[in-house]
């Protein structure tokens, strides 16, 4: 039996344009869009933008200092550091995305079945929950591409396998607590099924710690792939990669600091931009926190 | 209390089960023959079948889960198929190594983040504060790996203070203890920013909402010292959820060590784990992987528990 919409949940849609009238608010966060958006702009254009081959060897000019040429030098190989730079962007935001996708297909439905149901499903869901958290997140993803092979599909796989958990028992949470809100009692009264409940009730309305939750992921997963790729497990030689790039670097710390200057400076800006964002949408999306103008000029900072 | 714990502590055997069956599962899913990649290709196939039989490996996969766990029950972790050692002793050596560079962090947090949160708490946007906000967005997005190289280049290469090697070296345990301290500096540093970032912020908030409390005007109308009022009312109850995060952030520390490990060739257990990763080493991958989930299971356990020792007002 369909149910008639005026007795659906709160609609997700509504709050988004609400949210989104707040997010220009709050400048911290307008700032990381800017950066964020830009970098990804220019990784994704690195074909276009990059100046030099990423890969091609030039003996003649290797470990050059930053000049007008190579702006931010050139490695032991004299490939070019911006070049290299660039086209690991693609690779790291890339992976980043994908993880974030992964994570979002295998632990949303995984939480919100679990707190739906509840009773035996939730018990077995969640005990394999606490076994994936009770493993470093790194260490785990280390065994799973170590064992699986290094190659970036099972960076993906893994990074999205050690970042499920954390997305299941997050919605498990929310959803425990919206589920027996009045609009879903009125929905089961009215006849709708499980899965119309769950789709668009409760995942409407556990979408806003979601969001945020995701942007956690995303960052924590550009420093997981570099942290891959450093350790030998991503990213293999000589695609670049910021991690990759870095763990090469290594060997010239003291002959061109700017080798791994530039990664690491475009790992910090990348996570920061992306946690600035999260803070943003958090406020935005809790009414709790919006900013009037009021509470904007007395300066309130918590 | 005491019920509760009892409860807790039936459940890490359990948990530790869930967390073997996955490992070894994982261990065996994958490609990759430990026999093969340790006797080499040309190998006759008389020697391979030995050294499958001496390490069980030619038996059906419940038999081998079956004989692992017995022998674990009794404290036996098995034996290295690559290193002809047993998993217990390369534990020994390697788990201290490893709970020292951790300690050695969270020193380094609790060192920096106690007085930075209560100064910025006590002066709300002050200079002081903004520099504190600003330690910890930077703590939060550098990558231990980034910090670490930023480090060697500054103090080890630049001004030649810091050694970078020499963790876990019985030359420089035993020539005195600035020289045992030395080599923890950068690593320490790099590993436990991200905890001292996590825990300022943490203190900073949890010491501004105690400042707001009745109880803090009451002590200031009493005509209690500014010290005082600081230190015994609000930075003691500011501590509740400060020491629990420590707790778990412990539990934590032992896991992400393996970047700053392979940087630094510390012997710890994070590059155990690499190393038996990339040799297929089951048996060291299967009982690290045990003690590393246990320690942190222990960790999460006695957070909970100084949580309701320091918070009379939490009963389980």
């Amino acid at each position: 039996m369909a149910v008639p919409n005026r007795i659906s949940s709160p609609r997700f849609a509504g709050s988004i344009v609400l949210a989104a009238r707040q997010f220009p608010r709050h400048r911290a966060a307008m700032i990381g869009l800017v950066c964020l958006v830009l970098i990804c702009l220019i990784s994704a254009l690195a074909p276009y933008v990059a100046p030099y081959d990423p890969i091609q060897i030039k003996l003649s000019a290797k470990l050059k200092p930053p000049s007008f040429e190579h702006w931010m030098g050139t490695d032991h190989f004299g490939r070019d550091v911006l070049s290299r730079l660039l086209w690991g962007g693609r690779t790291s935001l890339g992976v980043g995305l994908l993880v974030v996708g992964f994570a979002f297909v295998l632990g949303v439905p995984l939480g919100l079945i679990s707190g739906y149901f509840g009773g035996k499903v939730d018990n077995l869901i969640m005990r394999l929950v606490d076994a994936l958290l009770t493993f470093p997140p790194l260490l785990l993803a280390v065994a799973l591409v170590g064992l699986l092979g290094p190659d970036i599909q099972n960076v993906m796989l893994a990074l999205g396998i050690v970042q499920a958990p954390v997305l299941a028992r997050m919605v498990r949470g929310s959803t425990l607590a919206v589920r027996e809100d009045l609009y879903v009692m009125a929905a089961r009264a009215l006849g709708a099924g499980p899965g119309r409940i769950v789709l668009s009730h409760l995942l409407r309305n556990v979408m806003s710690p979601i969001v945020v939750q995701l942007t956690i992921v995303f960052a924590a997963a550009v420093v997981a792939e570099a942290s891959l790729s450093f350790l030998g497990f991503g990213t293999q030689p000589p695609n670049p990669s910021w991690g990759r790039d870095m763990s090469e670097a290594r060997r010239f710390l003291g002959d061109a600091p700017w080798m791994f200057m530039a990664p690491t400076g475009a790992i910090m800006l990348c996570v920061l931009s992306i946690n600035f964002m999260g803070d943003g949408l958090r406020d935005a999306l809790d009414p709790r926190a919006w900013r009037t103008r009021r509470t904007v000029a007395a300066g309130e900072r918590r | 209390m005491w019920y509760y714990l009892g409860r807790r502590l039936i459940q890490v055997p359990l948990v530790l089960i869930v967390v073997s069956l996955m490992t070894f599962l994982i261990t065996r899913a994958t490609p990759g023959d430990p026999v093969q990649i340790m006797l080499g290709m040309q190998t006759s196939p008389e020697a391979a079948a030995a050294m499958r039989a001496e390490f069980n490996l030619d038996r059906p996969l419940p038999v081998q889960y079956g004989l692992w766990i017995a022998k674990v029950a009794t404290g036996d972790l098995g034996r290295s198929i690559r290193l002809n050692d047993t998993v217990t002793s390369l534990l020994a050596e390697r788990f201290p190594v490893s709970l020292q560079l951790a300690l050695a962090a969270m020193v380094f947090a609790l060192v920096v983040s106690i007085p930075l949160g209560v100064i910025a708490a006590l002066r709300r946007n002050s200079w002081i504060d903004y520099l504190c906000t600003g330690y910890t967005v930077v703590g939060f997005a550098v990558p231990n790996f980034g910090l670490a190289l930023v480090l060697i280049y500054v103090f080890s290469i630049k001004l030649d203070w810091l050694p970078i090697t020499g963790i876990g070296s019985s030359e420089a345990a035993a020539a005195g203890f600035w020289s045992y301290i030395k080599p923890f500096m950068i690593p320490a540093i790099a590993l436990g920013t991200l905890q001292t970032a996590m825990l300022t912020r943490l203190l900073r908030s949890s010491m501004i909402d105690v400042l707001s409390q009745d109880y803090m005007r009451t002590a200031r109308a009493k005509g209690l010292l500014p010290g005082t009022i600081v230190v015994v009312h609000a930075l003691k109850n500011a501590m509740i959820p400060f020491i629990t995060m420590v707790a778990v952030q412990f539990g934590y520390m032992i896991g992400i060590q393996v970047t700053i490990e392979y940087i630094f060739a510390v012997p710890g257990m994070g590059s155990a784990v690499l190393n038996a990763v990339v040799n297929r080493d089951f048996p060291v991958i299967q009982g690290f992987t045990l003690v590393i989930s246990a320690f942190f299971l222990f960790a999460n356990i006695t957070a909970d528990m100084l949580y309701a020792l320091l918070d009379p007002r939490i009963r389980y």
